[in-house]
């Protein structure tokens, strides 16, 4: 076989086709949202399918002296829900080529996600749920952890999206991954919203 | 170049101008394996990987259908639950060591040359999946080898099973974003999404499913690794359960899954080895994200109600296992208007192509075998009927199952078979031995009609599935599992086969002619293709773009071309 190709006899006068810039980095988050959706879902769900059979037994839950508290939940709700306001607030200043606002907003997010997880980790000190209690207790953990682990990514993945705009990426007319991080950031936002109902509002 | 950026400049791991083989450039060293970053040479890595372990699932598939054969003595394994482990490790190798990275790798390496990217979408990020699940499915079989996985008798080596598995779950699924990616975002101009050429649409579907799909799996581990490690599953016996982590996608429908990709190379091979590409484009791009949705998507939904047991006793999953029949039929009806217009060339791709069309068909229709106990129960329930049935059709714990199993394996095999030997020439620069890939693909679809048939047959005798230590075997089933057992030895063969044919091809062997053409993009890039797949490339005006007017080759190219190729008719 030769070099030559089918491409490489097109006629001078075909129309070339323009070299854009794909949206990949935001198609990426997309699916990796999917897919992140889909294992927590699947983690719910396996924690309702088995605390439905515990209430099948007649048996109760929580299990007799755990302490499941609300009021730290909920504060991490209004905690996640502020920076997923503060997240808006960072995509809109960046459509604006508002840097100052940029750094400002996504620093509070960040601030606002490390709230959240020291939040969780006090949650988890008063809960008074021993690991080894039940099999089912292992199931909250798991939950709560994977969503903490999923916080955590979605951090990296601000705070590394934050540094390139520090060094001078991304503007008004390239705002691909800021819009990413964002769509991260609300999809952990929503799965705790999951959470917060399925584990701590009906137990 | 980080993870998340997609930019083709990168010259690591590849050879501009060589011919691309393993041996034939003095520039492929180790280091530019490891960090490579163009998705051929990831692509290349990818293959062989899988079909090495593809190889080493089906030898312990078959050191496990060899022991299923005589229950009286487990002679291998010391008991059930060695057994259990013997038959996991091999299922696992199966599905996550070779079938799902086989159609990885053709898709990193043939996605960007069909819908004109210059690069895979995160190529960097495809080569850290890679390494990644190399180390991980490792670890899988070094957890095995020391007591771990489903039945396993080391509490600490159980949780590394399901700590390596996960691992190796995560690597295969971020290689699927960046597969997905790059369909639905890194398409050439003009290339709508209902022109991708079918095998890429397949891939796409795949990955998809596999996005939807594989978390389950990895949920299911982590509960797995904490259920263990937290002493809730404290000896092997109580561990044997866990071969249902795999479940979701080792059993119909779901196992459909895996015949989303083989299909569609399918199709691509019929259409460019007939010569006819298939007519009704889109109905089956249509047909086989059908396949994936119903097959995948219902299976999904039901799963979490199946306790971890297998049960037809649903009518969601009934209802998906009838539905799955109709787009596979479909699907090969529209390509058989390519094979009876077209000519017939009886080449690898093509048979082992159609012969993997037809092994999803029969799998996919005994499994509605399955569904008929069930339906004769909701009739007598709520029609007042009195049906009853001469034979048990409780197929749950049988190795019904396996039987089914095993004909989308085979199908599966064939599948990649078809893929590889289709686009060889663009992977290694190098055709393989056709001969051989004929025999090869004998094998497969003997493999695994033979171990399907068994293990349908043994399940209706009432074999059971996982079976104790000297479990009495039901009148007959020994013979079928003497079967199935012969099925999965011819598969085996199939793998070895295989690898021989591609380590010709890898170090040299073969012809360096492009033995056929097509008309989708990939066939207009010499083989293998350059750093960057293209220098530029016209908008794209239809679903065959080689045949449109921009792309036309002019008498002279063609002239010089085809003097060194098989046959110039067969260009497109």
């Amino acid at each position: 076989m030769t070099d030559i190709t089918p491409f490489d006899a097109i006629p001078d006068q075909a129309p070339l086709a323009p070299r854009s810039k794909p949206r990949l980095l935001l198609i990426g988050t997309s699916l990796v949202s999917l897919a992140v959706t889909m294992g927590f879902a699947g983690l719910v769900g396996f924690y309702l399918s088995s605390r439905a059979d515990v209430l099948r037994t007649g048996e109760p839950w929580p299990p007799k002296g755990v302490e499941v508290p609300l009021t730290q939940p909920n504060m991490m709700m209004f905690t996640l829900v502020f920076s997923a306001a503060t997240m808006a607030w960072a995509l809109q200043a960046m459509r604006n080529d508002d840097r100052p606002n940029f750094h400002i907003a996504a620093g509070l997010s960040l601030f606002l996600g490390f709230a959240f997880l020291a939040q969780t980790a006090y949650l988890l000190t008063i809960m008074e749920l021993e690991v080894a209690a039940s099999p089912r207790a292992p199931l909250i953990y798991a939950v709560i952890g994977t969503h903490m682990v999923l916080q955590v990514a979605a951090m990296a993945y601000l705070a590394g999206m934050a540094l390139r705009a520090f060094g001078g990426e991304y503007s008004a007319k390239d705002l691909e991954g800021v819009y990413g991080v964002a769509m991260f950031w609300y999809t952990t936002v929503g799965l705790y919203l999951v959470l917060w109902y399925a584990i701590y509002i009906t137990k | 170049m980080a993870l998340t950026e997609t930019r083709h400049d990168s010259t690591a791991g590849h050879a501009e101008g060589s011919p691309g083989g393993l041996s034939d450039s003095p520039l492929v060293t180790l280091d530019a394996y490891f960090g490579a970053g163009d998705h051929k040479v990831v692509g290349r890595l990818w293959l062989l990987g899988s079909v090495l372990f593809l190889l080493a699932g089906a030898v312990i598939s078959l050191v496990a259908a060899a022991e299923h054969t005589d229950l009286g003595a487990f002679t291998i394994s010391d008991d059930a639950a060695g057994f259990a482990q013997l038959w996991s490790l091999g299922r696992d190798l199966l599905i996550f060591g070779g079938l799902i990275p086989m159609f990885v790798a053709l898709a990193i390496y043939v996605v960007p040359l069909q819908v004109g990217s210059f690069s895979l979408a995160f190529p960097r990020g495809a080569a850290a999946a890679f390494w990644t699940w190399l180390v991980g499915i490792i670890l899988v079989i070094v957890s095995y080898a020391a007591g771990g996985g489903p039945g396993g008798w080391s509490t600490d080596h159980v949780v590394m099973w399901a700590a390596a598995l996960g691992f190796v779950v995560l690597a295969l699924l971020w290689a699927m974003v960046c597969i997905a990616s790059t369909v639905l975002g890194a398409r050439t101009a003009g290339m709508d999404l209902d022109r991708v050429p079918v095998a890429s649409w397949g891939f796409l579907v795949f990955s998809l499913g596999g996005l939807f799909s594989l978390p389950l799996v990895v949920a299911q581990l982590v509960l797995a690794y904490l259920d263990v490690k937290h002493g809730f599953l404290p000896d092997e016996t109580s561990r044997i359960p866990l071969v249902g982590v795999t479940d979701s996608v080792s059993l119909a429908p779901g196992l459909y899954w895996l015949g989303v990709p083989a299909l569609a190379i399918a199709v691509e091979a019929i259409g460019v080895h007939t010569g006819r590409p298939v007519r009704f484009h889109r109905p089956v791009l249509a047909l086989l994200g059908l396949l994936g949705v119903v097959a995948y998507g219902a299976d999904m939904f039901t799963f979490a109600s199946r306790g971890r047991q297998i049960a037809f006793d649903n009518g969601l999953l009934v209802a998906a296992l009838i539905a799955s029949v109709l787009p596979v039929l479909a699907t090969l009806g529209l390509a058989g208007d390519s094979l009876r217009t077209g000519a017939l060339r009886l080449r690898t791709p093509l048979v082992a192509g159609l012969l993997s069309g037809l092994l999803l068909l029969s799998g996919a229709a005994a499994a509605l075998l399955g569904v008929i106990w069930p339906i004769v129960g909701f009739l007598n329930k709520n029609f007042d009927t009195d049906l009853s049935l001469d034979v048990s059709l409780d197929l749950a714990a049988t190795t019904f199952h396996e039987g089914i199993f095993g004909l989308i394996v085979g199908a599966a095999v064939l599948g990649g078979i078809a893929g590889i030997h289709h686009w060889a020439h663009k992977i290694w620069g190098r055709s393989l031995d056709d001969r051989l890939g004929l025999t090869t693909s004998l094998a497969a679809a003997g493999g695994g009609l033979v171990w399907g048939v068994g293990g349908i047959i043994a399940g209706f005798l009432g074999q059971v599935r996982l079976p104790n230590v000297g479990e009495t075997i039901p009148d007959g089933a020994e013979a079928m599992n003497g079967v199935s057992t012969a099925g999965v030895a011819l598969l085996t063969l199939a793998a070895l086969l295989l690898l021989a044919n591609i380590g010709k091809a890898a170090t040299g062997s073969g012809s360096a002619n492009e033995p056929w053409q097509g008309l989708s993009l990939e066939w207009a890039t010499p083989s293998p293709p350059p750093l960057s797949n293209f220098a530029a490339l016209p908008v794209v005006r239809s679903a065959t773009p080689l045949a449109d007017p921009e792309f036309l080759i002019p008498a002279s190219a063609v002239a010089t071309d085809a003097a060194t190729t098989a046959s110039p008719t067969e260009h497109a």
